[in-house]
């Protein structure tokens, strides 16, 4: 699935894969990469601003963090960000059902 | 180095405030060496490496404008607070030296009233890129109205620091006049300066 299909998604699998703990960017790609199986290419230039965004509205807080001689910024959900994604799931399984009964009707 | 190209060049494509821009340009060098480290490690060269990180990143064309919204609106934030905080100050200087008869009182209503109008104009704008942007998405012309609101701002600030020098410079009231002006003056730099980046951020996105 290529990132067009992704894109009206990308703020709920940001804030979930934060739900374990905190990541830095690339780990937060990474993490949706995996838990999706590989189904689901980022393209990675377009998630540093939607967590920039993420951020600047509460739903993420962010700090600055050096390992290796890189300064990585590290994202945590805060309690905003917990409520938006719990919304965020169950919209998509309202969504998902609607679209489900409508695709596969079940016996008469 | 392939990274330090691209990097380069989405910096080139992007206008913002200096330090907001820096963190994203450092975080996204980061996030392209720890991509290439990765990819290196399950056997590719280091240069296809690399290659493979810059593309997955996108191309400066197709990323840039989400990064340049961020800044824009960096940038609208901060022309918004210069706004609010302007308000006051000059609120507080009409009320000290405008006081006076003649024309004063009636030019210190006209300030004040769009001093109030611009800093409510700026307070909103914080609010709207801010905790309220979780449900509602962020007007496209939020922007230039903050920008617009601080070149008034910066209009006023202006106006007023000659006005009110002069003012307090004819009844003889030399330190509150060299107050005044130093007061007016550098919050007039300060918002109309920021009002000036905004108007040029807005262009952009």
């Amino acid at each position: 699935m290529r990132g067009d299909a992704v894109r009206g998604h990308l703020d709920a699998l940001l804030l979930a894969v934060l739900e374990a703990g905190p990541l830095h960017g690339y780990a937060i790609i990474t993490a949706v990469q995996e838990r999706s199986g590989g189904a689901l290419e980022l393209r990675t230039g377009t998630v540093y601003p939607a967590l920039n965004r993420l951020e600047r509205v509460g739903l993420l807080s962010g700090s600055w963090q050096s390992a290796g001689g890189r300064r990585r910024r590290c994202y945590a959900l805060t309690d905003a960000g917990r409520r938006t994604l719990a919304g965020e799931r169950t919209a998509w399984r309202e969504f998902t059902s609607a679209i489900g009964a409508v695709l596969e009707p079940g016996p008469a | 180095m392939i990274i330090d190209e691209h990097v380069a060049a989405l910096s080139a494509a992007l206008q913002g405030p200096a330090r907001t821009k820096a963190r994203m340009l450092t975080e996204v060098r980061a996030g392209l060496a720890d991509a290439t480290d990765d990819l290196a490690a399950t056997g590719l060269p280091a240069d296809d490496a690399a290659r493979r990180a810059v593309r997955d990143f996108g191309a400066v064309a197709d990323v840039a404008p989400d990064f340049q919204r961020e800044l824009t609106i960096a940038q609208a934030r901060r022309t918004a607070l210069a706004v609010a905080l302007s308000a006051p100050v000059l609120l507080l200087c009409w009320q000290v030296a405008g006081s006076g008869g003649g024309v004063l009182p009636h030019t210190a209503r006209l300030v004040g009233a769009a001093a109030a109008v611009a800093a409510l104009l700026g307070a909103g704008g914080l609010a709207a890129t801010g905790a309220w942007a979780r449900r509602l998405p962020v007007p496209s012309a939020l922007p230039r109205t903050v920008a617009w609101a601080g070149t008034v701002s910066g209009a006023a600030l202006g106006v007023s620091a000659v006005a009110l020098t002069v003012a307090s410079a004819l009844a003889g009231n030399w330190p509150l006049a060299a107050a005044i002006a130093a007061l007016t003056l550098v919050s007039h730099a300060k918002v109309a300066a920021s009002a000036r980046a905004c108007r040029h951020c807005a262009r952009l996105a």
